[in-house]
């Protein structure tokens, strides 16, 4: 569907994207990662048409910069900073939905309202003097109202209160299977869920490209103990907040965990490693 | 749908949704705030000061009004274009804007053009209306109104507007930062600023330069067109503006200059967007 080979770009001979290879298929859902300067923002901007670039790239069989139109027809896009555009908030909404070849303008509204933004409450006031958060929510429904054949989001949820990330999480697992994803984020264990590929870049290259377990895809969970020593408030906190319980044995905690939370899981108790006595898990 | 009628529809479509948007932007900024109070504040604080009343060098009534109007215009109006033009695509670069509306299934000619008409539309609407707003002025106190001048002034104004836009957006996709855009609008509108008439005088005299050239000059700059154009019409002698503007006359003749000083800001500023078009349409859109 998407295929980049032998991508060159680079900036007054700093080479950004250097002998690019890659290859996105239907129902691709990839987290895009790695640190600043690693050449994400570049290839979404080349994805989109918005950087010329040497070599060869096609998405859907079609060149981005020849025939941009098409091409965006088929993409929903999220960029990682709200832009201070003018137009107020039903403007900018008609401005994408006379531009879209598919009827947005009511999904997009609904979308923005499941995501705790109001468009009617805020129809007339500028797009830039909206919170960054409002921005990023109007954002999210503008791209998705589309029903895109590929969804590109750069740090999609950076601005998001906890209840627009989970009702963005939410809207996103709602998505039909074959959408296209790519999404660049920093905090790759929020998007588990969602992905079944992780790739990483590093100075302008592809240095990691992982296809997720089918473990994780299929939602399995897992059973999991942990005991602990000591006291430990914080710990038994963290345990409770991942609806872990204690029976007769106070430091012995128990609970399932989803597949796809696993490495979130991890993340969160290694601050606790020296209050762990023993870790189990189990597969059900 | 085939595929060939998509991207003429695209244009269409894309082309008027940008005018719109662009129009409806320009209402709300304080660049056209401001533009419209100096172009129609001119003519209202002319008419107060009863210009109309006065008389110098047998101009009097309309003809005077517009004859003062047109000098303010040919002071202001390019350096004013020429500003709030330059930042167009430049500015939405830097802000991000540019990155966000052109990931919208937006034609990139459709994008440029429609920002350049919608410019023009803001930036002739205002001066337009003052005009417009001194004939009707001139027909409440039974004033002879000349018509043909009017019209020549509008058609004139418009293509002195249209000239610098394009020049102003040929700036605006030639540089990436806006201080640059400023920086090189303010040094195009002083550049032709000092070779209008009153300098070309002195260049002819201090340095006794070949006529050709003084000519050459004077042709080129579209501030000298239209300054020599708007006299013209109310002094067919010539007897208010230099030597230049004489020999001028001479070869181009009355009618042969006015439809030049109509068609050559035109042209410029065609080729100007035009050039600015293939910059922003070949190289890195963000």
């Amino acid at each position: 569907m998407i295929k980049l080979s032998n991508i060159n770009k680079s900036f007054a001979q700093h080479q950004v994207l250097d002998e690019l290879e890659l290859e996105l298929k239907i129902g691709d859902r990839i987290a895009l990662i790695g640190q600043n300067g690693a050449g994400k923002t570049t290839l979404i901007r080349t994805l989109l048409g918005q950087y010329t670039a040497e070599g060869q790239l096609s998405m859907f069989g079609l060149n981005p910069r020849q025939q941009r139109i098409e091409v965006l027809q088929k993409i929903g896009f999220v960029p990682q900073h709200s832009p201070p555009i003018q137009m107020s908030v039903g403007e900018l909404v008609d401005f994408s939905a006379a531009l879209s070849l598919t009827p947005m303008k009511d999904e997009v509204y609904a979308l923005a309202g499941k995501l705790e933004f109001d468009i009617e409450e805020q129809v007339g006031k500028p797009f830039f003097k909206l919170s960054g958060g409002m921005k990023q929510k109007l954002l999210i429904a503008l791209a998705l109202s589309k029903r895109p054949e590929f969804l590109i989001m750069d740090e999609p949820a950076a601005n998001l209160d906890p209840a627009g990330r989970k009702a963005f999480f939410d809207e996103l697992s709602l998505l039909p299977q074959n959408t296209t994803m790519l999404l660049s984020s920093h905090r790759v264990d929020e998007l588990l869920p969602f992905i079944n590929r992780i790739i990483e870049m590093d100075c302008g290259r592809i240095v990691h490209d992982q296809q997720l377990a089918d473990e994780i895809k299929a939602g399995k969970s897992l059973d999991c103990k942990i005991q602990i020593t000591g006291e430990g408030e914080a710990i038994r906190k963290t345990l409770d907040s991942w609806k872990f319980s204690n029976g007769s044995n106070p430091g012995l905690y128990s609970g399932k965990l989803a597949e796809a939370d696993r490495t979130k899981f991890f993340i969160e108790i290694a601050q606790f490693s020296k209050q762990i006595k023993e870790l189990k898990m189990e597969a059900e | 749908m085939s595929t060939l009628t998509l991207p003429l529809m695209g244009f269409q479509n894309s082309f008027i949704t940008t005018v719109i948007a662009e129009i409806r932007e320009s209402f709300r900024a304080k660049w056209f705030f401001l533009y419209t109070l100096i172009f129609g504040g001119a003519i209202v604080m002319l008419l107060a000061l009863g210009i109309t009343e006065s008389q110098v060098l047998g101009f009097t009534g309309l003809s005077r009004l517009l004859i003062t109007y047109i000098q303010l215009c040919v002071a202001i109006l390019p350096v004013f274009i020429l500003i709030t033009t330059v930042r167009t695509v430049v500015g939405d670069r830097e802000s991000n804007v540019l990155e966000y509306i052109l990931s919208l299934p937006i034609s990139l000619g459709a994008y440029y053009w429609g920002k350049l008409t919608a410019r023009f539309i803001i930036v002739f609407i205002p001066v337009l209306l003052a005009l417009s707003g001194a004939v009707f002025w001139g027909a409440v106190k039974n004033l002879t109104i000349p018509w043909s001048i009017v019209g020549y002034y509008s058609l004139m104004l418009a293509s002195l507007a249209w000239a610098f836009l394009g020049t102003g957006m040929f700036i605006s996709t030639l540089v990436r930062k806006q201080e640059w855009a400023l920086g090189l609008a303010f040094l195009v509108w002083l550049t032709l600023l000092l070779f209008i008439d009153v300098i070309l005088i002195g260049v002819l005299l201090q340095n006794q330069l070949m006529e050709e050239v003084i000519i050459g000059i004077a042709l080129l700059n579209p501030l000298q067109v239209f300054r020599t154009g708007a006299i013209l019409l109310f002094d067919p002698e010539m007897s208010l503006l230099g030597p230049a503007s004489y020999v001028i006359l001479d070869n181009m003749g009355y009618t042969g200059f006015l439809f030049y000083s109509i068609l050559y800001p035109l042209g410029l500023g065609w080729a100007f967007s035009w050039l600015g078009y293939k910059i922003f349409k070949t190289g890195d859109l963000v």
